[in-house]
C-alpha cells in the first residue's frame, strides 16, 4: 500500500521493524527491552499496551533515535535511526504525552513551523504546509495564540500539526491523551482517527478504549513482547490482561461478564447484544 | 508575553518598525547621548522623543510608569547637585545651605540625561514585542557567527524563555497554592523568614523546570532540531524604506544635539 | 464536620476588562462521611469551586461556613488543617530531600511534638501504601509512587473532609484502582472526600452524591442515579447501558456502579 509522503518510499515494504531489539539504561539491573521483534506494515494501525516501566517509552525512543538499540535491528522507512536519526526524522513523527514540553515557540504558527524549519523548507512553502497542518487538525483562526492559553487538547493538536506538517509516512502517539480531560481527548481521536487511512500509526497507551479499532496490538511487559494480537484476541484473554495489568473500558467488561463477544465498544452495541439475546428489539429514544 | 509588562500592543508607525531598525537606533541615541554636553541638546533631544511617545501612541500613564525605577536615583542626583554645588551665583541661601545657578542646571542636566536613557529604553520595549526583539537581536548577532558567537543558539533560548515564562509563572502559583493549602504561610517573619519560607515553591518550581528541559530537548530533537545548521526561518524580518529613515532620523537628532 | 457554599459568587480579575465570572451562585453542602463527586467540563468551574472550600479563593459574593460559622472568621492555617485540598498533579509541589521529610511538611506545622508528626508520617504512607518509600528522594520516583506521596502529605494533617482535584490524571490504571479503593477507604473511616474528575466512569463507582457543575452554576445534584439518569449527556457508561434497555426493561432499576449493573442485566430474563 503506498503512502502519501516526502521522500523516495517504495510501496510495500515495512514502515517499522524491529528484529531482536534489547536496551537496557546504563546502571540498571533488568533491561528495558529484550529482544523484541514486530513489524508495522504501511498503513497499519497498530496499538502499544503494557504496565508502567515495561518498555513502551524505551521503544518509542529507540524508533526515533533518540536511544541507541545495545543489539537488534531497527529500521523506519528503510533507515536506521541509530545511524541516521535525521532521515528518520523526516518520516517519523511522535506525539509525546505532555501537551505543555511538546510546544517551543511562543505562537502557535511558529511552534507548527518548527519542524518545517530544521528540514530547510524554504519560506514561501512552509507558509503552505504550516496553514494546511492547522487546518488538518481544526485551528484555522488559533495561529498568533500563545501557548498557555490553550487547553490540554488544543496543545496536543498543535503538537500534531506541528509534525503532520513535515509530511511523515509514521506517526507515533506515546500516551497522547492521558494527561487530558475528557473533552481534550476526544479532540485529539477525532482528528487521530482522520489520520488513519494516510499515516501507519503506533499508538502507546493505557486505555484500552482507544484501541478497540486498531488492527493488532503489542503487549510489553518487563521489557518482552509477551503478544502480538487482534484486539478481539487481547479483550478475551483475562489472563492475558490481568498479568500485564491491563483494564477492560466499561462496556467490553460487561459484555464479557455476560458472556458476550469482547468486540462490542459502545453502549449501544451492547445494548443491542442484549436486546437480541433476551428476543426483542431496541427502541430508539 | 503580555504579562512581561514593558511592551504595549497597539498599532502605530513606531511599533511598525523593524526592530533591528529600532534596537540599532536605541544604542546609538544611548551611547550618543553622552556626547551631548549642553543642556539645551538634551532639551531639544527630550522633545523629539516626547514627539516619538506620541506617534507611537502609548498612554503618558504606562510611560511614565516605565520612568518610575530610576526616579529615586535622579531624585538623590538632582538633590545632590542642587545643595552641594558651588558654581555661579547664590540664588537661594538658607542657613549652611546654598543653591548656585550653577547646580540647577548641572542638576536639570543629570536628571535630564538619565530620563532621556531611560526613556529609549523605555520606548524600545514599549514599542517591540518581545518576539521580535528577540528576532531582531539574532539578526543583528549572526555575522559574529563566522567568529564562533552562538548567535542562532541565543536567540533559540529567548524564544524558548518567553514561550515559557508565562507557564512557568501559573506553575509557581499553583506550587504556592499547593504549599499555602498545607499549611505553608509566606507572609509571616522577617525577610530571612520569607526567604525560607520559598523553599517550598523555588525548590520543585526548579525541579520542574529542569524536567521541562528535558522533555523539551528530546521533542525538540525528535522533530529534527541539530542545532542553527541548515535552518530556514518561518518568522520575517522585512527593512523597509522607512526603518532607513527612522535611523538616519535618530543620526540627525543626536547630530543636532551635539551641536547646541 | 458539616462544609457549606451558600450561593457563592466568583469573578476573576474582577474590575479590569480581563474579569471573568467563574461561579455564578453555586449551593452545596458537603456531608459528614460521604464521597462527593463534582463533575463538569472544562470552565465550568469544578477547580475554582473547590479553591473556595479552605478559603484559598474568597468568594467575591455570599458565603463559606464550616459548622454553621463563616469559614473567613476561622484561622486560616486551622482551615486548612481541617479541610485538605490535594491539587491535580500534586507531585509537581514534592520538595524535600525525602518523602518523610516532605511528608511531615503539613503536620509539622501544626504545633504537635516530634513523636507525634512522625507518627502521623508512618500512618499516611501506611494508609496510601508507601511506607516502603520513606528515605528515598521524591524526586526519583515513578509517577504512581510520587501521587501517593502527594496525597500522603496532605492526609497527614489529620484533615476531616479532603479534597482531590482529578486524583488519578495521568495514572495507569492498577494505580487508578488502587487510588479509588484508598477513596472507599477513607470514606469508611469518617473522612468526607470531595473527588473532581472528568472521569465520569470512575465517579460512578465512587461517589455517593454527585454535583454537575455547567458554566459556573450547579446543574443537578443528588444521588449518582438522580444525576445520571436524569441527564443523559452526563452519563457514565453503565448508565448508558442501563437506559437503552430500561424501555423495553423497566426491571433493571437504576443501577449506576459496575456490580449493581452487572447482577442487573444478569437478572434479565432471557436465552
Amino acid at each position: 500500500m503506498q503512502n502519501p509522503g516526502t521522500g523516495t518510499r517504495s510501496g510495500g515494504s515495512l514502515a517499522v521493524s524491529c528484529e531482536e531489539l534489547s536496551f537496557s539504561y546504563p546502571g540498571a539491573g533488568q533491561a528495558a527491552l529484550s529482544k523484541v521483534s514486530f513489524e508495522l506494515c504501511p498503513g497499519e494501525y497498530v496499538g502499544v499496551v503494557g504496565p508502567n516501566g515495561g518498555g513502551k517509552s524505551t521503544l518509542v525512543r529507540l524508533l526515533n533515535g533518540l536511544l541507541r538499540p545495545d543489539s537488534g535491528l531497527v529500521r523506519v522507512s528503510d533507515h536506521d535511526p541509530a545511524t541516521e536519526p535525521f532521515e528518520v526524522r523526516k518520516h517519523l513523527g511522535v506525539l509525546f504525552q505532555n501537551p505543555e514540553n511538546g510546544l517551543v515557540a511562543p505562537f502557535v504558527e511558529d511552534d507548527v513551523a518548527f519542524g518545517l524549519e530544521n528540514l530547510g523548507v524554504p519560506r514561501d512553502e512552509m507558509r503552505d504546509r504550516v496553514a494546511q497542518a492547522i487546518r488538518a487538525v481544526g485551528l484555522e483562526g488559533y495561529e498568533r495564540r500563545e501557548p498557555h492559553t490553550l487547553s490540554g487538547g488544543e496543545k496536543q493538536r498543535v503538537a500534531l500539526a506541528g509534525l503532520l506538517a513535515v509530511e511523515p509516512e509514521v506517526l507515533i502517539l506515546d500516551e497522547p491523551t492521558s494527561m487530558l480531560d475528557a473533552a481534550g481527548r476526544r479532540e485529539v481521536l477525532e482528528r487521530l482517527e482522520a489520520l488513519r487511512a494516510e499515516k501507519s500509526v503506533l499508538h502507546v497507551t493505557h486505555h484500552l478504549d482507544e484501541l478497540l479499532n486498531a488492527d493488532r496490538i503489542l503487549v510489553l511487559n518487563g521489557g518482552e513482547l509477551v503478544a502480538d494480537e487482534t484486539p478481539g484476541r487481547v479483550l478475551s484473554d483475562p489472563e492475558l490482561l490481568r498479568e500485564n495489568r491491563l483494564v477492560l473500558p466499561v462496556v467490553p467488561r460487561l459484555a464479557l461478564a455476560l458472556g458476550l463477544p469482547a468486540n462490542l465498544k459502545t453502549p449501544e452495541q451492547l445494548a443491542e447484544a442484549i436486546l437480541t439475546r433476551t428476543g426483542s428489539e431496541t427502541r430508539t429514544g | 508575553m503580555t504579562s512581561l509588562g514593558q511592551f504595549y500592543p497597539v498599532a502605530s508607525p513606531v511599533h511598525g518598525l523593524d526592530p533591528r531598525a529600532k534596537i540599532v537606533a536605541t544604542a546609538v541615541l544611548v551611547a550618543g547621548l553622552f556626547l551631548v554636553d549642553s543642556t539645551v541638546g538634551l532639551l531639544f533631544v527630550a522633545v523629539t522623543l516626547m514627539i516619538l511617545v506620541a506617534l507611537s501612541r502609548i498612554p503618558i500613564r504606562n510611560f511614565l510608569r516605565l520612568l518610575r525605577p530610576v526616579l529615586f536615583i535622579v531624585a538623590l542626583t538632582v538633590a545632590f547637585q542642587v545643595f552641594f554645588s558651588r558654581e555661579g551665583a547664590i540664588v537661594i541661601e538658607w542657613g549652611f545651605l546654598e543653591v548656585h545657578t550653577g547646580g540647577l542646571w548641572l542638576a536639570l542636566f543629570l536628571a535630564l540625561r538619565i530620563l532621556l536613557l531611560v526613556s529609549a529604553a523605555g520606548l524600545l520595549t514599549a514599542t517591540t514585542a518581545p518576539v521580535a526583539l528577540a528576532d531582531g537581536i539574532e539578526d543583528l548577532l549572526s555575522p559574529l557567527k563566522r567568529v564562533g558567537f552562538p548567535a542562532h543558539e541565543v536567540a533559540m533560548m529567548m524564544t524558548i524563555a518567553l514561550r515559557f515564562i508565562p507557564t512557568l509563572g501559573e506553575e509557581a502559583e499553583k506550587i504556592k497554592g499547593a504549599q499555602a493549602a498545607r499549611g505553608a504561610d509566606f507572609s509571616e517573619g522577617g525577610p530571612l523568614r520569607r526567604a525560607r519560607s520559598l523553599v517550598p515553591v523555588l525548590v520543585p518550581l526548579t525541579v520542574g523546570a529542569f524536567r521541562r528541559a528535558d522533555e523539551l530537548a528530546e521533542a525538540m530533537e525528535s522533530r529534527g532540531y541539530r542545532g542553527g545548521e541548515g535552518r530556514t526561518r518561518y518568522r520575517e524580518l522585512r527593512f523597509r524604506r522607512k526603518d532607513a529613515l527612522a535611523l538616519s532620523v535618530t543620526v540627525f537628532i543626536l547630530l543636532v544635539g551635539v551641536l547646541l | 464536620m458539616n462544609l457549606e457554599l451558600r450561593d457563592v459568587h466568583h469573578v476573576y480579575a474582577a474590575g479590569t476588562p480581563f474579569a471573568v465570572e467563574a461561579l455564578r451562585g453555586v449551593s452545596l453542602g458537603v456531608e459528614p462521611g460521604e464521597v462527593l463527586g463534582i463533575i463538569g467540563g472544562t470552565g465550568s468551574g469544578k477547580s475554582t469551586l473547590v479553591r473556595h472550600m479552605n478559603l484559598l479563593l474568597v468568594p467575591s459574593s455570599g458565603g463559606v461556613l464550616v459548622d454553621s460559622v463563616d469559614a473567613t472568621t476561622l484561622k486560616k492555617s486551622e482551615l486548612r488543617r481541617r479541610v485538605g485540598l490535594v491539587f491535580q498533579f500534586p507531585e509537581a509541589a514534592l520538595f524535600a530531600p525525602s518523602v518523610e521529610e516532605d511528608v511531615a511538611f503539613a503536620p509539622s506545622r501544626l504545633g504537635l511534638d516530634e513523636e507525634e508528626v512522625e507518627e502521623r508520617v508512618r500512618e499516611s504512607l501506611r494508609v496510601l501504601g508507601a511506607e516502603d518509600l520513606a528515605t528515598r528522594s521524591p524526586f526519583a520516583l515513578s509517577g504512581g509512587e510520587k501521587r501517593r506521596v502527594a496525597i500522603a502529605g496532605v492526609l497527614a494533617m489529620g484533615p476531616e473532609v479532603l479534597i482531590l482535584d482529578e486524583p488519578t490524571a495521568g495514572l495507569d490504571p492498577a494505580t487508578r484502582e488502587r487510588l479509588l479503593a484508598l477513596i472507599r477507604h477513607l470514606r469508611d473511616a469518617g473522612i468526607s472526600v470531595v473527588i473532581v474528575s472528568h472521569d465520569l466512569d470512575e465517579v460512578a463507582e465512587v461517589a455517593d452524591r454527585v454535583c454537575a457543575l455547567h458554566d459556573g452554576r450547579v446543574r443537578a445534584i443528588g444521588t449518582p442515579a438522580e444525576v445520571f439518569y436524569g441527564n443523559p449527556e452526563l452519563a457514565p457508561a453503565t448508565v448508558r447501558v442501563a437506559s437503552l434497555l430500561k424501555a423495553s426493561r423497566p426491571e433493571l432499576g437504576d443501577p449506576v456502579r459496575f456490580d449493581e449493573t452487572l447482577a442487573a442485566l444478569k437478572a434479565l430474563p432471557g436465552k
